[in-house]
Parts: C-alpha cells; structure tokens; sequence
C-alpha cells in the first residue's frame, strides 16, 4: 500500500523537475531573442571622412596594444574622442604627441600629466589618410558601442557602462523566478491532495477488512534449509571464510601500501586558473610562470606580478558581458589594483593556494636538477597539465616511484663538462649500456634523505 | 706506534675510580627509563600481559584510522610581488659585520640563517669564532623586548619619544650631566650620532666602558710612547712569543685575528719549510693558549709580577725592583732559559701580558721595546679600535652620579648593573639620576632600573658601520626587518635630539660619502658588496720606551705581595660565553668549555693536588668568599692549574638574560678590584666547603676510547730529522686482509684532513655545525646523562710533562706524585670518519645507514629504527641518539619551542625525530648543493666548490675537506703529507679523515 504512495511521490517529483528545466529553457532562449534584437539595433551611422576598414587594420596593428574604445588601458579609452577633439589637434598628437606635448598645448600638456607622463609614441609612418582611417573607424565603433548602450538603457535600466548583457539577466531572472515558485506551489498542492486521496483508500481498504495475500509465507523454510545445509558443510564454510579473508587482506594491503598516497588529490583552489587555457590553448611556456624550476629546488607558484605582466591588459571583458572576469579580479584586489586609475593600493592580501604536491619534508627534492640538468619535460611527473582545467596529483609520489624512474631514466650528460670525469669511468666497464641515474649513485639514501 | 705516552681524558680516566670504570662498560649511560615513566602513571608492577594486548590494539586501531585521513590541506602562500633577487630555495648573501670583522649573511627567503666569515676580511680573513657563530640565534631570542617600555608599561614609540624629549630638556634646563655610559662605540656613524646628540644637549657626556677591561695597555702605551691607543699585534712575525697569562687564542682582544696569525707559523705550509715559532706561556689556570703552547709554566699569580720584572732584568742586565725573588724554582729558570731565547730572536720576538695593570703593561712594553718588537711585531701606527673603554672615566661618572651631578643616564650596549665590578654601589648611585633610559634589547640587569627601555635592534636587523683598525671600515647591513617592535639606538638618539635625519640608512651612507668614501674613492655600492673598505696602512715605525721602569716595578711587585695571601682568585672570560652578553644564546652555553669541557656553569677551577691538601674534592660546592662577595660553585680538578689559586669563569649568573641564561652559574664580576687606575682580573679569596655537591655538565669523559692512543705528537726537532716521526707510519705498510670488497668511488671521494698542529680547540666549528645542520640544544641535565648531541667534538688528551719521566704503563699513572700542574695538552676534533668499510653499516638492521659511492657514510633518519647497534659498533664514538624531541618537547625548552626561533632552521636539513641516530653527514646539502650548481653551470667540479660548515668557520683552518679523487686537490695533497695518520688505523676501518700530528716546538730545552 505505502507503494502506491511513495511512486506516486517518485512521479511527482520527475514532475516538477520536468517543469522547472521548460519554464527555465523557455526563459533563456526568450533572453537570447532579446539580446540579438539589441545587437542589431545601431548598425547605420553617419560616414565619415576616411574609410573605417582601412583604419580597422591600422587600429589593430598599431594602437590596440594601448587603446581601447570603450575603456582604459594604457592609454585612455577613444570612444568619442572625435567629437572631443578637433580634426586637426587629433592629427599633431597621433603623427607626434612628443613633439605637440613640446609646444606647450594646454589640453596636449593636461592628458600627458593625467596619463602619469607615460608618452605616446610618434607615429610618423601615418599618412593623414592613414589617420583619417583611424579616426573614421573610431567614429563607427564608437557610435555602434554608443547605440549599443543606449537601447537597453530605454528599457528602464539604470545602469550605463556597457551593462548590456546584465541588464537583460536581470529582467529574465525575476520571470523566471516568479514562474518557478508558481510551478512549486501548483506542485505542492497537487501532491497534497494526492495524499490525502490515498489515505481516504486505505482507510477503506481496512474497513472492508481485505487483506492481501502473504507472497513470502511459505518459502522462507526451504531457504533456510539450504542455507543451513551449506553452513554444516564444514568444507564449504573454510572455502567460504578464506576467500573473505583473503579478499579483504589483499585488499587491505593494497590500501595500506597506498596510505598516504594522495594521487588525483584535486583541492578547490582559490582561482580557478586554467592550465588548460593557459598553457594548452594560449601555449605559455610552463617556466614563464614556475621560473623557479630552472634554477631552484621549487618551482615556485608565480608571484601576482607575473600574472599582471598580461593581466593588466588581459581582463576577459568579452566574456564577461564588458566586466572583468571575476577571477581576474580576485588577483586586483588581493593587490589592492584598481584596473580604472591602474593604481596600486596599500592593503594587499596574498593568496592562500592549496598545495598539490606534498613532499615529506624528510624527502628532498629540486625541480632545477630535474628540468635544467636533466632536461625532463614537466609533463613527465606532472601529467598532461596542458589539459588541466583544475590541477589534480597525476604522479603517486611514492619513493618506489622516483627510484623506478631514477633506474630506468639515462642521464643526460650530453653536453654537460660536470659529467666529463664520470662518462669516461663508466664507458669502459659499461660498453654499449645505458648510465642511469642510479648508476651513479641516484638511489643512494643520501642522495635525498638528509 | 711511536708514542709510548699515555694520553687520558680525564682525572677518572687516570685514577681508573669505580664510577668510571662503571659508565664506560656501557655505550650509553642509563637504561632506558621505562620504570620511571610508567610508575608516573601509578602502574608499579611490570607491563601486564593485558595491558600489552591493549595497546597492540589501540596501535592497530590508530593507525588504520590513519591511514584513512585525506590529504591534509597545506596553503602555499606566494609572494605577491616578489623581490627580484629573492628565489625561492635559493639563498642569498649579504654583507655585514660583528664586532669590526666583515661577515657574509646567509638568508633564505628573507630570514638569516647563518652567518659566514667574509674571506676577504682583513681582521678575520673568513675565521669566525664560537660567538659570531652564535649570534644569529639572538636575532630571534624571545626573550628580548616585543616594544618599547616606559616605567615597565608597553607605550608607542611616538609617545615614549615625547617623554624622553621632555625629560631630556629638563635635565639640560637643570644643567646636570647627561651621561651616555656605553661598552666601545668604534662605529664612526655612531660616533657622529652621539655629537650630533651632544651637540643639541650641551651637557651630555659619552662614557666608554668595557665589562673586558683592556684599558691597561692603552693608559701603558700613553705612559710609555704617549699614544693612548690599543696596538695592533703582528703573531705572524713573531719567532719567540711569550705571554704571560694573555688568552689570546681565545678571548684576548681579537683571538679569531690571533688565531689566524698564530697558526700561519705553525701549520702544514710553514713546517714544510722547516719553520716554526716558539710559545711560551706562564699562566695560573689552564687555558687555551696555555694548551697551545710550546712550553707551559704554571704560575701563581703572585708570582706573574716578579717573573715579568725578573725576565726585564734578565734581558737588559739591569735590577729594578731589587732583583725580586720568585718562589717557583720551575718559574725562575723557565725565565733565564725565555730571556736566551728572547735575545735569539730579537727583532721577532713578542712579549704579551694578559693582564689590565697600567704598571705589569709598563713593564711589557719597556721588554717588547728593548726586544725591538715596536715596527715588526707591534703596531702602534695602525692601532685598534677593537676596546677603547677606560675604567678610570667611569670611576669618575660614577663618583658625580654619587654627589647628584648627573642628570640623566643612557646605556647603550652597556649593562653596568651587571657585569660593572662596583654594580652595587652603581645602582645605589642611579637611584641619585633623574632620567634614565637603557636601549638594551631586554630588560636586563641595568634595564630593570631604567625608566625607559627603547630595545635597540638585532645587529642583523640594522644598519651601521665598524671601525675595527685603523683605516679598515666595515659596513653593517640589515638582513632583515626588525621582527619585534625595535628600533635602532642610534635612531632613538636622533629622535630625542631633533636631528633633520632620522632615518639611519639615509644618515649612514651621507656620513660614509662625506668621509670614507671620499678618501678611498669608491662608491656606495663597492661598499655594500664588499663589506668594508681598507684605507692603505701606514708604516709601522719602531718607538722607544720613555716611561718609568723602575716605578712600575715597585707598583708591580707590591700589587703581587698584596695577592700572596689566601687563595688566589683568577678571573678569566670563558671562551664560549665570554663576558655574558650573549649569556642568553643557547649554542653557546652548551659548548663545551675547550680545556675543562664543562658546559652550562661556572666553577671553582683548582688543581687536584692542591684541592687534597684543602680536604676539597671534585664537585664539591664550596664557597669562595672574600670581605665584599660571596659565591657557592662546584670545584671542578683542573689539571695544569697552579697551586695556591683558582679560576673562576666571568660571565655567567645572569639575573635577567633570559630563560635560557638566567640563573646558570655565578656572577663573579663583583671580585674584581679598582686598582692603580685600571680593573684588576685578580683577587685572594677563601673557600669553605658548604657540604653540598653538584655535578658538573661535562662533556670530557664521555665516549672513552679505552686507552688506545689515537692522538700522535712529535717534537718539532725530530720533525725536522724524519717529518713522518711521530705518525706511526715506518715507511713499510702493512698488508691488509679486507672483508670487504672496495667500493666504486667514480666520481667524488669526499674526505677530510685536519691538523691536530693547527687546531686551537676553540669550539668555533661546534656551533657552526650545529646552526648549519639544526643540532639540537638539550639543556644541562641531558649533558650530564651523555646524551649532547653535537656532531663535532673536540677531544681534549693531557698528558704528563714530568722531566725524566716517561710514563709508558698505565698502572704507572696511579703513582704519579708530582704536582699535576706540569701537564700539556691535545685538541682533537672528532666527527663522522666515514669509514669506506664503516662498522655502523654491517650491523644496522634495517640499512639506515648505508655506503655511498662518493665516500659518506649516509644515514636515512626514517629509515633509523633506533636500535643503537650502530653506536655501538662505532670505534670513534660519533654518533648521536636522539632520546627526545629536543625541538619540541616542552620538557626542553631550551630555546626551539616557538615560532620565531624555529625561524632558524636550515630548511635543507630534516630536524630529527625522537629515536633515530644522527650524526655528522659531511654537509651533505652542502656537498650535492655544490655539485648542482656545476652541473647547472655545466662544468667539473673545482676544489672549494664545497666547504663544510665546520671548515668555513675554523679560525686555524686546520680543517681541509674536499675531493680525494683529485690528485690537485688540497685535502689530497694534505693526506700525502708525511705527518699524516688516521685515528685507529689498525682496525682498518679506513675512515675518510685523516689527521696530522702535532708539533711540538721544545725550543732551547732539548739543546
């Protein structure tokens, strides 16, 4: 009887699930027909002068390691600066802003200075074609980016700087929260009257005294009979208790040989940094970050200001609906960074990372032995880390580990004069074999344990 | 062998006492206590069977609930902007200076480590001695101040400025002095900070004064050649030294300097060439010069006076002082045969008194001048800085402190309260003062009674400068910030006078470009790379004594008549602890003192024989009491120690150190005595035996080599005729069965010579070792049950000089009636041979200690069960059990158990766990640190690629590490040295350091 209940509840539940992931599809694709609409909107401006394609290219190769049209970057950003500025003060600061800062300009002399007088290099290659190109593709995308924050704005929203993407969120969350609550209620009531349909059941059904028919009454004799026949069959119970045993011993021991062994240990790191995205899609070399593991026994995790040789520019904006990516931000505020002003604050927090690779300390061990002298790829101990969204423990660690690797791996001593003296003792008693690392001396306890 | 002297360690040694005999069956003195522990939880009977199954199964039960935890999260904390020149695990070195020498700090990821001589050191040429060693464990003492105090309440700095301002600026409206009472300020910065204070408060006085008085040579040196200066003194020069009673291997003004000198005359080099200097000491207590030397002659200190007065007639032919008699017949004619000897040699000779009497340096300096010793031997053109303190000034403060003239007191690295011998009267006397402020970086003696403590920074922690010698300024530089809330002195003295610079480094480098900079022609930053800068010296020209001979006889002769009475007290600087400012610093309370090998205390040093004749014996309290003072201490036998006296270390019986340092010992300061203008290190005492008896920690009979001969000596005539005399070796070797097949050495065979001929036994290399490689400290009471865990120790043999006398038997030593003073001493240091066929190896039955192709014996702490078999089978006794977790075991809190301290751990050596054996490793980091960087560099090793610790730090350079696979190579050649043995030869173990044998110069006796 409790069946008819609790499947009526399994159904119900699926019920609800079903409902909630329409109501939620349904709303987004709703979202996305709202944002293509708004991107649309905007595309006829005014011509200008120059040709915007030709000064596209041109913006590209030259000035959008600085610029921007929307925000700052080194430089300020450019959005409307053809209205700000005439035609011809344009012209003199981009052919040779030194030069025009020289003469004195108020307005050349105030941008400078706001700019911490970190100067604009002269661009004498420009033709004043070139530049009305560039001027012309700023107008365009400036206009198209003005447009593109305007018409949201329409809707009611207050929000003004580039805030598109979150402007629509926010009216399609409220929707869909309003509808979700609504299909939960409409559930709950449901089920509440469900219930009680079966309770007035039973109560009939008990009144009428029907009872249902015991399945399980008469078997149970014979099953226990067999059961307590194989128990006296002493063979059968030795065979029976030794295979436990040696099931659960072999693989208790397993399991003690592995005790602290933390292979595939993948803490939650305070950033989600990427290696998959750094070191596998934008292929940076593992050393420009862990600069340690040429020349030091740690790897070392790279200080915030290694991340910031491209962070500062590199703020994932496009994905990101116009903001920085919240996980870029995580390394401006532990430095107290105000990416507006690209000032430095006095409050910095360092991050706690979650060490993965945990060396007893009994054990020593140095990266730059390894990848510098031994010339051994990273991959070698630390796996694929190109494809890592989050790191994990790829090698055990074991010593059975690093004494297997150290008798099987050749010593490169190819090139290296500290190897002179040892190479030539060792061809002669060892013709045609291969020099380990163990061969001289790398599994010695000493070698490591001191 | 050769020898057919008997060597002993230790009076038990030579008695054979029951006790003894009793300890040394055993390899470790006491059993294991696990009655004791179990009675302490009132389980009396013997483990029960139950309790046995009991904790089989808690132990199962733990440990697969162990095994069941996750990974512990441990946080990796980058920097967030990193140094540029900061690598994590790679360390860096900056320059500094102690005490005037240049000095290499060792920092690893921004803490210092280690402190290193600085090679080019002009003073120390990379020598440190015991106490620089040390001093990088007082950087992270906590028991210094965390901030400043003002009336014992914690202020801020700000305000704490305002009221020593205002204070400062009533006493000057009161027109009392304002007394600046430091220990030698030879800093030129801080010098200029002082006038700079002086100059905004006219009425300040700068006293200097020196707990280690040596303002006797200089008031000597203004009395006899009109220089008031401390001179530079040249032992290299010298072929005949003769001191009387001047410490100068081991406390005397500069010993590492000395030392260096010294053993440049005496050590492998210069016997090749067939030359050695010749020593002679006279002396009351045993110490290490007195061990060093050629010829030692105990002397009473009674008899000092007339001795020099004696050997100043003897050379010039004339009688002042009515051509005094001396008592000792063995003194008398030691003295005609010195003056012969003095005479050969004139024009190298040197004559050096340890003494603070303006008369006895009188005399001194009339012999060095009629030797001809001013120009080669001396240098008072050059003079030092080192200690410029004048007893009499102080004297003088201290009278106007009494009569209320005195206004306001500073102190600056000066504890008078402490180690000042009128400390009673001084504080009496303070009271008198309206202002007083200490910068002391603890609440010390002297600080308790200040009203303002201002904590001066660790020297590690500041910036500043040192003007050790003339012409030679060495930088101090901060390694570190400061890690409590200090600020440097000379900053609090600006500050309190309102200088327009108050920022020290700022004030520093514009003092160093206005005046040494310029005169040398170099840069700021030549300085800081190089630790110092060296001004060209000036021509030592020679100067003729134009003082008074025959009054400082008469003043000489009646100082020593006044001491012939009572016992005689001679007060002397230990060697590890010195004058007790770094009483605190653990490392160096439990090295061992070089000759008693006492750690720990001080005690009544008295010679056996003598002590019979008193009815006192060894660890007996007594009291030594004269009409001012009273102390209790152990007596301790002290062979060699002349009979009438006894010696009693300074330094010790702190009150406000420290936990470490408080309480250990007995101030002896207040025995000295204010005489004829200077401190006198001498009184007579009594002693009464106050029927109490404590032992004494002493490292000295511990690990008995069982009567085998291990050291060998050779007199430097016989080395002349046959270099090998003496080593044992005939020129046949013998043919040897090994058990053993030999091991591959392909690459690297790391060995080790030390020159037992150099070695000083100064203790320098033990504390080196024990910072480099984490050796724990374990306190007094594991010393006194044999558990010290030094790597390196220095075994100390006497052996008998009596004339005629060959002792050849043991049973013979029992009846040896002479006077136990004429005794002569052997230094050994004693570490890890690293036997290619080590005994350790074949009995460890897990393989924790194994063989490896480069000549180390390795020791894997985990894989040490801490069966002991080893320590058992090792003939040389070096390795150490660690009975405890001495580094966090609130049982032992010497000085590990706190997060700041633990800051000064090598990260590269495991600190060791309870229950495994240790011992030395070679500075195995060091060794595959060294050979890392050549492989990076991809080149061969070069010889000095690696130094061990203990070699860096040896202020003798007796010891010589390196590769024995490399024919060039020093340590190989200094193995083909004829003088070369290896200690226990014939059991063929064939360790990896071999040792030279000692040298002895006998001079004029044997002719």
């Amino acid at each position: 009887m409790r069946n008819f209940s609790s499947d009526f509840r399994k159904l119900v539940k699926s019920i609800t699930l079903l409902m909630a992931f329409i109501a939620g599809t349904a709303s987004f694709s709703f979202a996305q027909a709202a944002q293509a609409d708004s991107t649309q909107a905007g595309s006829s401006t005014s011509a200008a002068i120059g040709d915007p394609k030709a000064g596209d290219a041109l913006f590209q190769a030259n000035c959008a390691s600085c610029h921007k049209l929307n925000q700052r970057l080194v430089g300020p950003p450019l959005m409307g600066v053809t209205e700000k500025r005439s035609n011809e003060w344009l012209h003199k600061w981009i052919s040779n802003s030194p030069a025009f800062i020289a003469t004195g300009e108020k307005d050349a002399v105030a941008i400078y200075n706001e700019y911490n007088q970190a100067g604009m290099p002269p661009f004498p290659q420009f033709s004043d074609a070139d530049i009305d190109n560039i001027l012309a593709y700023i107008k365009t995308e400036g206009d198209k980016l003005a447009a593109a924050a305007k018409q949201p704005a329409a809707g009611g929203s207050a929000t003004t700087d580039g805030g598109v993407g979150a402007t629509e969120d926010g009216g399609i969350s409220d929707f869909m929260l309003v509808g979700l609550v609504a299909v939960v209620i409409i559930a709950f009531l449901v089920i509440l009257v469900l219930n009680r349909v079966i309770g007035t059941l039973e109560r009939l059904l008990i009144k009428k005294d029907i009872i249902l028919p015991d399945e399980e009454g008469s078997e149970p004799r014979d099953k226990f009979a067999t059961v307590k026949k194989l128990a006296r069959n002493k063979k059968f119970v030795f065979f029976l208790v030794s295979m436990i045993t040696i099931t659960m011993g072999s693989f208790g021991w397993m399991d003690l040989w592995n005790t602290g062994v933390q292979q595939g240990y993948q803490p939650v790191q305070p950033i989600k940094f990427s290696h998959e995205l750094h070191a596998g899609t934008n292929q940076i070399q593992c050393q420009y970050c862990h600069s340690g593991a040429w020349k030091s026994k740690n790897a070392t995790i790279p200080s915030l200001n290694i991340c910031m040789n491209c962070h500062k520019y590199v703020q994932a904006t496009e994905k990101y609906g116009g903001k920085i990516s919240p996980e870029i931000q995580k390394i401006y505020s532990a430095l107290d960074y105000d990416s507006q002003t690209q000032k430095y604050g006095d409050q910095p927090k360092p991050i706690e990372w979650v060490r993965i690779h945990n060396l007893p300390d009994l054990a020593y061990f140095n990266h730059s032995q390894h990848v510098k002298v031994a010339g051994i790829e990273c991959q070698k101990c630390h796996g694929p880390i190109e494809t890592m969204k989050e790191v994990y423990q790829y090698s055990p660690l074991t010593m059975k580990w690093c004494i297997n690797c150290h008798k099987e791996t050749q010593v490169n001593y190819k090139g290296n004069a500290y190897y002179d003296n040892l190479v030539a003792y060792h061809d002669k008693i060892k013709k045609g074999e291969k020099v380990t690392a163990a061969v001289l001396g790398g599994i010695e306890c000493g070698k490591c344990h001191y | 062998m050769d020898s057919k002297k008997k060597y002993w360690k230790g009076l038990e040694e030579v008695q054979k006492t029951p006790e003894f005999i009793e300890k040394n069956k055993n390899e470790f003195a006491e059993p294991l206590p696990i009655e004791e522990l179990l009675e302490g939880t009132g389980i009396n009977a013997p483990t029960p069977r139950r309790d046995f199954l009991k904790a089989m199964g808690f132990g199962i039960g733990a440990v697969s609930l162990a095994a069941c935890n996750v990974a512990p999260v441990v946080k990796s904390v980058p920097y967030l902007i990193k140094p540029e020149e900061v690598t994590p695990g790679i360390p860096n070195y900056y320059t500094s200076s102690y005490k005037g020498g240049s000095i290499l700090v060792k920092t690893r990821e921004g803490r210092p480590i280690k402190v290193e001589g600085n090679p080019n050191c002009l003073v120390n040429q990379g020598g440190l001695n015991a106490q620089a060693q040390a001093s990088v464990l007082d950087l992270y003492d906590i028991s210094k101040l965390k901030g400043p105090l003002y009336k014992g309440v914690e202020y801020s700095w700000e305000d704490l400025d305002q009221q020593a301002k205002d204070d400062l600026a009533k006493v000057q409206a009161s027109g009392k002095t304002i007394a600046i009472i430091s220990s030698t300020v030879n800093s030129p910065s801080t010098k200029s900070v002082i006038a700079d204070f002086a100059s905004k408060y006219p009425a300040t006085k700068h006293v200097m004064v020196d707990p280690i008085s040596y303002s006797g040579i200089i008031k000597a040196n203004e009395a006899s050649f009109g220089k008031a200066v401390l001179p530079q003194y040249h032992f290299e020069k010298a072929n005949v030294i003769v001191s009387f009673a001047a410490d100068f291997l081991g406390s005397w003004i500069s010993p590492v300097q000395f030392t260096k000198q010294y053993v440049s005359t005496r050590n492998m080099a210069s016997l090749k060439e067939k030359k050695m200097s010749r020593h002679i000491h006279f002396e009351a207590g045993m110490s290490l010069t007195g061990s060093k030397a050629d010829s030692r002659i105990a002397t009473k200190l009674s008899e000092e006076g007339p001795a020099l007065v004696a050997l100043y007639n003897e050379l010039t032919g004339s009688s002042i002082g009515n051509n005094p008699t001396i008592e000792s017949k063995a003194v008398a004619s030691a003295i005609k045969l010195v003056a012969k000897e003095l005479l050969n040699a004139k024009g190298a000779a040197l004559v050096v008194s340890g003494s603070n009497d303006i008369a006895t340096q009188t005399i001194v300096n009339a012999i060095n001048s009629y030797l001809g010793s001013y120009g080669t031997t001396i240098d008072l053109d050059n003079p030092s800085h080192q200690f410029a303190g004048s007893d009499a000034d102080f004297d003088a403060l201290l009278a106007d402190m009494k009569s209320g003239k005195v206004g306001a007191v500073l102190f600056l690295n000066s504890n008078p309260a402490y180690n000042h011998p009128k400390a009673k009267e001084f504080v009496d006397a303070l009271k008198k003062v309206t202002f007083t402020a200490s910068f002391a970086d603890r609440v010390d003696e002297t600080a308790t009674l200040c009203q303002i403590v201002a904590p001066n920074s660790n020297y590690l922690e500041s910036w500043g400068d040192e003007n050790a010698i003339d012409g030679y300024y060495t930088i101090v530089q901060p390694t570190i910030n400061p890690i409590y809330n200090t600020r440097q002195a000379e900053v609090s003295l600006l500050t309190w006078s309102d200088q327009p610079i108050k920022d020290y480094y700022a004030y520093v480098r514009a003092n160093w470009e206005k005046t040494v900079l310029t005169v040398a022609g170099k840069k700021w930053d030549d300085v800081l790379q190089a630790g110092f800068i060296a001004l060209p010296t000036k021509a030592a020209s020679s100067y003729n004594f134009a003082g008074n001979v025959n009054d400082a006889a008469s003043s000489v002769l009646s100082l020593s008549k006044s001491l012939n009475k009572d016992i005689q007290l001679h007060i002397y600087q230990s060697v590890a602890v010195g004058s007790g400012d770094q009483g605190n610093n653990p490392y160096l309370q439990e090295t061992p003192d070089p000759v008693s090998k006492v750690t720990w205390d001080n005690y009544v040093a008295i010679n056996p024989k003598y002590a019979n004749t008193l009815g006192i014996s060894q660890f007996d309290v007594v009291t030594v009491k004269n009409n001012n003072y009273a102390i209790d201490l152990p007596v301790l036998y002290q062979p060699g120690q002349a009979h009438g006296t006894i010696s009693v270390a300074l330094g010790y019986g702190r009150t406000n150190a420290g936990k470490v340092g408080d309480m250990v010992g007995q101030n002896a300061y207040p025995f000295l005595t204010f005489a004829n203008g200077a401190y006198q290190y001498v009184n007579t005492i009594t002693l009464a035996k106050t029927g109490g008896y404590e032992e004494l920690a002493q490292t000295q009979t511990h690990h008995s080599l069982e009567g085998r001969n291990i050291v060998r000596e050779t007199t430097f005539a016989e080395y002349k005729k046959d270099p090998a005399h003496g080593s044992g070796h005939h020129g046949k070797k013998h043919e040897n069965v090994d058990l053993w097949g030999k091991y591959d050495q392909p690459g690297q065979n790391w060995v080790m010579a030390i020159d037992l001929n150099a070695c000083t036994g100064c203790g320098a290399c033990i504390v080196a070792c024990s910072t480099e490689n984490n050796v724990p400290v374990v306190g007094k009471d594991e010393v006194r049950r044999r558990r010290e865990m030094h790597w390196i120790r220095i075994d100390r043999y006497y052996t008998f000089n009596e004339e005629g006398k060959e002792i050849t038997e043991e049973e013979e030593l029992k009846h040896i009636d002479g006077k136990f003073e004429n005794v002569s001493v052997i230094h050994q240091p004693m570490m890890c041979q690293h036997c290619d066929h080590a005994p350790c190896e074949t009995v460890c039955p897990v393989l924790a200690t194994v063989h490896s192709n480069e000549g180390l014996n390795h020791m894997a702490y985990n894989r040490c069960v801490g069966t002991r078999y080893c320590a058992n089978n090792c003939p040389y006794k070096v390795r150490r059990f660690n009975w405890f977790n001495y580094w966090n075991d609130s049982r032992f809190d010497n000085y590990l158990n706190n997060e700041f301290t633990q800051l000064v751990l090598n990260p590269d050596v495991t600190t060791r766990f309870r229950g495994v054996m240790e011992k030395c490793s070679m500075c195995i980091q060091r060794i595959q640190a060294g050979k890392l960087q050549a492989k990076l560099e991809k080149r061969v090793m070069k010889d000095g690629d690696v130094k061990v610790a203990c070699q860096q730090t040896c202020p003798a350079n007796a010891i010589i590490f390196g590769d024995a696979n490399d024919p060039n190579s020093e340590v190989s050649k200094a193995l083909t040295n004829e003088r070369t043995f290896y200690v226990l030869e014939e059991l063929n173990v064939l360790p990896g350091v071999g040792y030279m044998t000692k040298v002895t110069n006998t001079g004029l006796q044997e002719a």
